[in-house]
Order: structure tokens, then sequence, then C-alpha cells
């Protein structure tokens, strides 16, 4: 049974053109002229609970405008949203109480009010009972930290800190949906790691479902088995992280240290695509030709010290699906 | 329907909150009080030493002023008009319409917190130290005590619905400026917090007497001076409900419309 089912959802912001100038003023209060800006063009996809489903695309793509229209606070210009067998626009007030939301960008707590009383008042405000709310500070507290900072205002906490009250915020009233607009932004890499095994450990015992965006490839290579890429507002892919990975992650690079230099390295299936010293990138297709071939071939005439193969991280094939296109690649793919 | 027991909850919260920055409460006390000073020279400077004018006593007159600082006090102690604003311009409005509350419900309630916070702190006690030291004209029953507080509390409402709204609408317009100062000035000289209806010419009064503003300032201050007695406190206090009534419909139709922008245009 999918939770959240979204059906060919389209979202346009106009936006008014600002005129230059006395004249352009004038024309401006008596007629504005609007520009269309197409941010979701068209997309579908439904998500079953317990899932944790990456949603990743490049800046612009239109990923938090999706998560705006998800949680009620922007209405699609077309289409349907169903979270939680709800129209998340029409019930706004209903939908809330079976979500969770992080802003990464935009703190949700009260600015000026120390983190433990803005929990206080999420608890009132979502009627948590004091026996849920002490179960779920605890657990949160333990695996978040939260008692260092607590007593703090939020305007003075660190965006580490910020972003672990801001999730523990948003699951106070356990939701069974949570949604993370870029959670692990501008935190380190131990607080990141703290973030995702936290995500991961929520998702597993309360089988909460998980829409995250992020730009950091890692977040879906720990945390997610489906990703959904969008890119101008239109789904690129929707599937499986291993099998986009099967798909365009035949090509390895084979990296070796020699004992000398050369002036040229020649190899049969594989291509020098980079070097340096006496270190050598050999790019090949794992389907025409395996990793210990190409060493015994090289092995055969030079010395080796030291060697490793590389398997592509989802990060570069992203980048790479980001500059060349889902399709072009898909076509190069099969070549 | 609304669970009034969440808003309470930010009416608390606003309380204690207002008890940080007392700094904040001192200085807007420091102004109120220059204001009352100011307006109170002008006042007797106006009577020249005369014992009434228009039939209102010099001292009934000083009593109008007094008190009606003192409202202006209780009705400036809630959050300022700009952080709603701000937070419409910013967006960060949507943060508040994903909640399962009312937002200008939220909002009033919140004020319910710091204005107590300012009037126990500050306002009461000052007040209460100029009404014992100087005459000043004290409802002597009960009765005009009560209506004084009840009128006084539906003012506030009333001012509450129409600088929300206001607030809001300039949300639609592009530039606001001049209209806010325009605004604000007929919103003070209307409500006769500076000036009692019974001096204004006779146009300028009825345009005030079809305005919602006398309730605000003129009707609770005339019902404490006893310019407003008997009979005609119930007529007035019944104006007030019918004025607050409209403004509160118009608020919520402006907040609709607000929201509604905020969720179709993003902000
Ligand atoms: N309120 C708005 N008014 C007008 N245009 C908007 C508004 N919000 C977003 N857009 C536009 O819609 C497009 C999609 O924006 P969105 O914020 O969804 O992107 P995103 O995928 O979240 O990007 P990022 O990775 O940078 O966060 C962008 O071109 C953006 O400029
Ligand atoms: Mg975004």
């Amino acid at each position: 049974m999918p939770i959240i089912e979204v059906e060919n959802v389209r979202k346009d912001f106009m936006i008014a053109k600002r005129e230059t100038g006395m004249m352009g003023a004038l024309k401006s209060l008596i007629k504005r002229e609007y520009m269309r800006k197409e941010a979701v063009k068209d997309i579908s996809f439904s998500i079953n609970e317990g899932e944790i489903v990456g949603y990743i695309g490049p800046n612009g793509a239109g990923k938090s405008t999706t998560i705006k229209m998800l949680t009620g606070i922007l209405v699609p210009s077309s289409g349907n949203v169903l979270v939680n067998g709800l129209v998340p626009y029409e019930n706004r007030q209903e939908n809330a109480k079976s979500i969770g939301v992080v802003f990464g960008q935009r703190s949700q707590l009260w600015w000026d009010l120390p983190t433990i009383e803005s929990f206080e008042l999420l608890k009132e405000i979502y009627q948590v009972s004091n026996q849920c709310y002490k179960k779920n500070m605890d657990t949160f507290t333990e695996i978040l930290g939260l008692d260092e900072f607590l007593n703090t205002p939020v305007r003075q906490l660190s965006l580490g800190q910020r972003m672990r009250a801001d999730i523990a915020a948003s699951l106070l009233h356990d939701p069974p949906i949570l949604f993370l607009d870029e959670p692990t932004i501008g935190l380190d890499v131990v607080a990141k790691e703290k973030m995702r095994t936290f995500i991961k450990e929520i998702n597993h015992e309360r089988k909460i479902t998980v829409i995250l965006t992020t730009h950091d490839m890692e977040d879906i290579e720990k945390l997610c088995e489906r990703m959904i890429l969008i890119d101008h507002g239109m789904k690129v892919y929707d599937g499986e992280i291993a099998m986009i990975k099967e798909r365009f992650g035949k090509i390895r690079t084979l990296i070796v240290d020699l004992e000398e230099s050369l002036h040229s390295l020649q190899l049969l299936g594989g291509e020098v695509c980079k070097e340096e010293g006496n270190r050598y990138w050999i790019k090949f297709n794992r389907d025409e030709v395996s990793a210990s071939e190409l060493i015994a071939q090289i092995t055969k005439t030079h010395s080796v010290k030291d060697l490793t193969v590389e398997e592509p991280a989802i990060e570069s094939i992203i980048s790479r699906i980001y500059q060349e296109g889902y399709k072009d690649l898909q076509v190069s793919a099969k070549v | 329907m609304p669970k009034f027991h969440v808003y309470w909850i930010f009416t608390k919260k606003a309380f204690l909150r207002s008890a940080v920055y007392r700094f904040d409460v001192w200085s807007r006390l420091g102004s109120n009080l220059i204001f009352l000073l100011m307006w109170g020279s002008i006042w007797t400077a106006l009577y020249a030493g005369r014992e009434e004018a228009g039939g209102i006593s010099f001292q009934a007159m000083l009593t109008y002023i007094v008190v009606s600082q003192f409202l202006t006090g209780v009705n400036g102690a809630g959050t300022p008009l700009w952080e709603i604003q701000e937070k419409v311009r910013t967006g960060d409005i949507a943060l508040e319409l994903m909640r399962p509350f009312n937002v200008p419900l939220r909002y009033l309630f919140a004020d319910f917190g710091s204005v107590t916070f300012y009037i126990v702190t500050a306002l009461l006690p000052i007040y209460a130290i100029l009404f014992i030291f100087m005459d000043f004209t004290l409802p002597t029953d009960i009765i005009t005590w009560v209506s004084f507080i009840a009128a006084a509390f539906i003012g506030f409402l009333i001012r509450y619905c129409i600088e929300m709204s206001f607030g809001l609408l300039s949300f639609f317009l592009v530039e606001t400026g001049g209209i806010e100062d325009i605004f604000y000035f007929a919103m003070s000289l209307l409500s006769g917090s500076v000036i009692p209806l019974w001096f204004f010419p006779e146009w300028l009064a009825k345009i005030a007497a079809y305005l919602p503003f006398q309730g605000i300032y003129y009707i609770p201050n005339a019902i404490f001076i006893g310019e407003i007695a008997g009979g005609e406190i119930l007529l007035s206090i019944g104006l007030q409900i019918f004025w607050l009534i409209i403004c509160y419909f118009l608020l919520r139709l402006v907040w609709n419309r607000a929201s509604h922008k905020v969720v179709v245009q993003g902000g």
C-alpha cells in the first residue's frame, strides 16, 4: 500500500516582472506582467510504507517545491497528491499530524526560546501524551545528544546542534512520515554520520517512511535503496540505487603505481585516462575485460609497486547524469 | 474547532518570554510616559487655567488622557506588526501554516501573554502611583469599573483585528510606505486616543462615528471618566461588539487571501 502518491503533479510560479525606471513603475501600477516559471513539470511517483527514498536532482530541479506540496504549504497547479490518505493542501492541519518535516535551510523552532521550551510547545501543539513525550525525548537525547544544548536559545545553537534539534522536534508526535529537505547541509563529517545513523534507526525501528533530499551522495548511498532523480522539474530516474550502479557502473578505474615512468602505456581493453609521475589511471569496461586480465598484461612488461581498482561512486554517476543527461547516458552505456 | 488549550500555551510562553526582554519593557514604558507628559502638557495649555471646556472639566480631561495613554501602552505591547509582515514576506509564515493551529488566533493569544506581563510589571505600578498622587477622576462604582475593563478588552480585540488586517493587506500592495503612515495617523486620530471625539469639528465627528476606531480608545476612556454612563454604556459596548464582529470577518477574509497567496505563490 503506497502511503504517498503523487500523480502528474505540476507547479508553476507566476513571477511579477519588475519594470525599471519611472515609466515602468507607472506601467506596473496599471498592469503587471507575469512570467511563468515551471518549477515542477510533471512528476509522478508512489512510495510505500517504511521506505527511505532519496529525492535528488541539481539545484533548482524542483525538489523543495515537491516537498512543500507534500506538506500542504504549496498547492499544485495541477495533478494529485495524496499523503497518508489525505490531500495535503486541503487538510493542512490534519496532514500536519501525520508528517514530520525538516527544512535544513531554515529552522522551525522558536528562535528566542530555549530549545527545551520549543519541544514543550510542540508537545502541547500536537497534544503528545506525557508518556510518549518522555519516551521520545529519552531516545532522541540518547542518540542525538540533545542534553548538551537543551537550555540554549535556538538562535545560539550551532548549525549541527540546530539540525539535531530540528529533526528531534519533527518526530516528537510520532508521525508515520518524515520529509527531510537537505538534513545534512552544512554539517561536518561526524555530524553527518550521526544524522544518518539516526535516520536509519528511526526508519528501522518505527517503520517511518522517509523522503530525503540532499546533495551529498553519501547520504543516498548509506540510507536509501531507492532514489528518484529529477531534473528541470521532470523525473528522470526512479528505481533502485543498485540498478543504476549496475547499469552505469561498468566503467571502472584501475590505478597502478609503477617502478619506472613510461613513455606510454598501451593496454588491450583499457585506456589510460590520467597519469601523474609513475601513477596511471586506467579506465576499463568490466564487461569487456577483467581487472586481473589488465593487471596480468601490465605485470608482464613492468614491475608494479601498488594497485587499486576503483568502483564508481554513485556520486560520479550522478554528476555524469547531471552533465550528460540520463537518456544520453543510457545510450552510451549500452555500447 | 480551535482547542483553546493549545493557544493558552502561547500565552504562557509569551509571558515568560517577555521576562527575558526586560529592557524592552523599560524602554517602552519610558516612551509611554514621555508621551503622557507631552499630551498632559498640551491639554493643560489648551485649557489655559479654565475649569472646564465644552462641558468637560479639566480634571476629567486629564484623566481621559492618562487612561488613554495607559491603554496605548496595553495595545502596543503585543507582537509588532512588522514581525508578522516580515514572516509573510520571507515565506516563513508557511512553516506556521503547516502546524495544527490557527495562526492569527495563535498570535492573539501570544499577545495576551506579553501584554499581561507588561501590564503587571510596568503599566499598573506606574499608573497606580500616578492615580494615588494626582487628582484624577476615578470611577466610584463597580459597574463602571467592570464596563471599562470590558470595553478596553473589546477595544484591544478590535485594534488587533484592524492592525493585523492592515498588516496582511500591505502584502498585496507593492509599496506601502505612505499608506502605512496615513493608516496609523488615522487610527490614532479617529480612535480618540489623544483628542476626545466631542472636541472634533462636526464633519470629523461624523466620520469617526461611522468607523470602528472609536471602539479602541474613545469608548473605554469615556466610560472611565463617566462621559458615557448609564444606559449609554450598554449601547456603546453593543456598538463595539458590532464593530468587533465586522473587523473579525475582515481579518478572516484578509488572512484567507494572504495564506492562499502564500500557498499558491510560495511566499
Ligand atoms: N516561491 C517561488 N516563486 C518563484 N519561483 C520559485 C519559488 N520557489 C521556487 N521557485 C523556482 O522553482 C525552481 C525549483 O525550485 P526548488 O526550490 O524546488 O529547487 P530545489 O530542487 O529544491 O533546488 P536546491 O537543490 O537548490 O534546493 C527554481 O527555479 C526556483 O527558482
Ligand atoms: Mg531545495
